[in-house]
C-alpha cells in the first residue's frame, strides 16, 4: 500500500469507509490512521460525504435486551471500578436464563398457589430470578384483580440509598414503571397497585424485571441500573 | 431520520449536547442518546451483517463503546450521527472481515451474497439517502454501473469479490466502478459542501 502520494492515500481512505478495503489492508490502513494526523482527516472527510447517506435506511426499534445489556454492563463496570468483587452481568445472562431453573421456579411457584387452595383458574404468575437462575421474588395477581401481590422467595438487601424497581417488559417499546419493590418486610407479601385489571395491565407484557434504582427510583422513567431480576408472565388460564 | 434541513441541526444539536454529557457519565442522558440513534444504528448494522444476533451484538458493544469514549467524540469534530454510525460500521467490517478468515478453508465457490429480499434494494437506499441530504444529483451524475457498485458495498458490506459475483462482472470492472464512482462523488458531494 503506498500512501504518500497523497491523491493514492485518499482514495483508499474512501475504501476504508466505503467498505471495501478488507483483509490485512484493512487492518494496517487502521493503524496508520490512528498515527497520523494526514490519513485521520481524510478518513473523516469521507465519512462526513459517504455515512449520511445511510440515512435512507429506514430506522428499526431493536429488541429492548440490547439495551438491558448495555446498562448492565456500563453499570457492572462503574461498579467494578469501585468494588472489584461486584458481579459482571454478561451479555447473555437474559437470553440464557436457564429454562430447567425457569421450570424449577414455575413448579414451585404452581405448588404455592394450589397448597393455597386458591382457584388457579384466573392466575397470573411471574417468577423473577437472578442471574444465578435463581428464584428471587414471586409476583401474582388474580386476573381481574387491580393489583400485583409479591412476594421475596429470598432476602432482598438493597443499600439505604437504593430502591429495587419493578418493570413490565412489553414486546415493544421502554420498560414501564410499576413501582418501587419493599424490601422493608422481607417475609410480607407486598401489593403493587395496577391501572387496569391484571389482565389488561400485562397484555403483550412477556416478562417484568427489577432494576436497582437510586432511592425514590429511576429519575429518567427507563431502567437506569443493572436489571438484578427477571422472569416470564405466566397466565395459568 | 430529519430529512428536513432544519430538523437535522435541530437533531445534530441535540445530539451533540447528549454526548457531552454522557462523556460526564450522564446515564439519563446516555439512555436518551440510544433511544435517538438506535433505532437508525440498528438498522444500519442489520443491512450489512443480516443477522439480527450479530446487528444486536454489534450495536450492544458500539453503544457500551460510546459510553466508555464519548469524550473522544469532540476531539473529532464529526457531526454526531455521522461518528456513531461510522462506529457501527466500522465493528460490522470487522465482524465480515472475520467470517471472511473463519470461511477462507471452505469452498469458496460461486455463492453470490444473498441480498436481502425484503424492504429496499440497496440502490434505492443509496437514492433515498441522497434526497434526505439533498444531494440527489451527485448519485445521479453515476453510471449505472458504479452506482450499483456503491451502493451494494455501502450498505450491504459487500467485497470486490463479492461485487463481482452478484454483479456478473470481472473483478477489475467491478474494482474501477468502485474507484472511479468514489472520485466522482468525491468531487461533486465536496462542490455541494459537505465536508468541512
Amino acid at each position: 500500500m503506498n500512501l504518500s502520494d497523497p491523491e493514492r492515500a485518499d482514495a483508499i481512505a474512501g475504501e476504508y469507509v466505503l467498505g471495501t478495503l478488507r483483509g490485512l489492508a484493512r487492518t494496517r490502513f487502521e493503524r496508520l490512521v490512528r498515527t497520523e494526523r494526514r490519513l485521520a482527516d481524510a478518513v473523516r472527510s469521507w465519512e462526513e460525504r459517504l455515512v449520511p447517506l445511510a440515512e435512507g435506511i429506514p430506522p428499526l426499534d431493536p429488541p429492548l435486551r440490547v439495551w438491558t445489556a448495555i446498562l448492565a454492563r456500563i453499570q457492572s463496570a462503574a461498579a467494578t471500578s469501585r468494588a472489584p468483587a461486584s458481579p459482571r452481568i454478561g451479555v447473555g445472562w437474559w437470553r440464557g436464563l436457564a429454562l430447567a431453573s425457569v421450570a424449577v421456579a414455575f413448579a414451585l411457584a404452581v405448588a404455592l398457589f394450589q397448597t393455597a387452595s386458591e382457584r388457579t383458574q384466573g392466575t397470573i404468575v411471574i417468577v423473577l430470578a437472578g442471574q444465578d437462575a435463581k428464584p428471587a421474588l414471586l409476583v401474582s395477581a388474580e386476573r381481574s384483580s387491580r393489583y400485583l401481590s409479591l412476594k421475596p422467595l429470598a432476602p432482598l438487601a438493597v443499600a439505604n440509598d437504593r430502591a429495587l424497581e419493578l418493570w413490565l417488559l412489553p414486546d415493544k417499546g421502554n420498560p414501564r414503571s410499576l413501582g418501587l419493590v419493599s424490601t422493608a418486610a422481607p417475609a410480607g407479601i407486598a401489593r403493587i397497585t395496577l391501572p387496569a385489571t391484571a389482565d389488561q395491565a400485562l397484555q403483550n407484557i412477556p416478562a417484568l424485571a427489577v432494576s436497582l434504582e437510586p432511592k425514590g427510583g429511576s429519575p429518567t422513567g427507563l431502567p437506569t441500573g443493572p436489571v438484578l431480576y427477571s422472569g416470564p408472565v405466566q397466565r395459568l388460564y | 431520520m430529519a430529512s428536513d434541513p432544519a430538523k437535522q441541526l435541530e437533531r445534530n444539536a441535540r445530539l451533540m449536547q447528549l454526548l457531552a454529557r454522557t462523556a460526564l457519565k450522564d446515564q439519563a442522558a446516555f439512555a436518551e442518546l440510544y433511544r435517538a440513534a438506535s433505532p437508525h444504528l440498528y438498522a444500519v448494522a442489520l443491512r450489512i451483517l443480516r443477522d439480527a444476533a450479530a446487528a444486536e451484538e454489534t450495536l450492544q458493544e458500539s453503544f457500551v463503546n460510546v459510553w466508555h469514549h464519548a469524550g473522544s467524540y469532540v476531539a473529532s469534530r464529526s457531526q454526531p450521527l455521522t461518528w456513531l454510525t461510522s462506529i457501527v460500521r466500522n465493528r460490522c467490517l470487522d465482524q465480515l472481515r472475520r467470517r471472511e478468515v473463519d470461511t477462507v478453508t471452505m469452498d469458496d465457490e460461486d455463492e453470490g451474497v444473498t441480498i436481502a429480499a425484503e424492504g429496499p434494494t440497496p440502490l434505492e437506499l443509496l437514492l433515498a439517502g441522497a434526497d434526505a441530504r439533498a444531494v440527489q444529483g451527485c448519485v445521479d451524475a453515476l453510471e449505472a454501473g458504479q452506482k450499483q457498485a456503491i451502493a451494494l458495498a455501502f450498505f450491504q458490506g459487500l467485497s470486490h469479490s463479492e461485487l463481482a459475483r452478484n454483479l456478473r462482472q470481472p473483478l477489475g470492472t467491478v474494482k474501477s466502478w468502485v474507484r472511479r464512482g468514489l472520485e466522482r462523488l468525491r468531487g461533486c458531494l465536496d462542490r455541494a459542501g459537505v465536508t468541512r
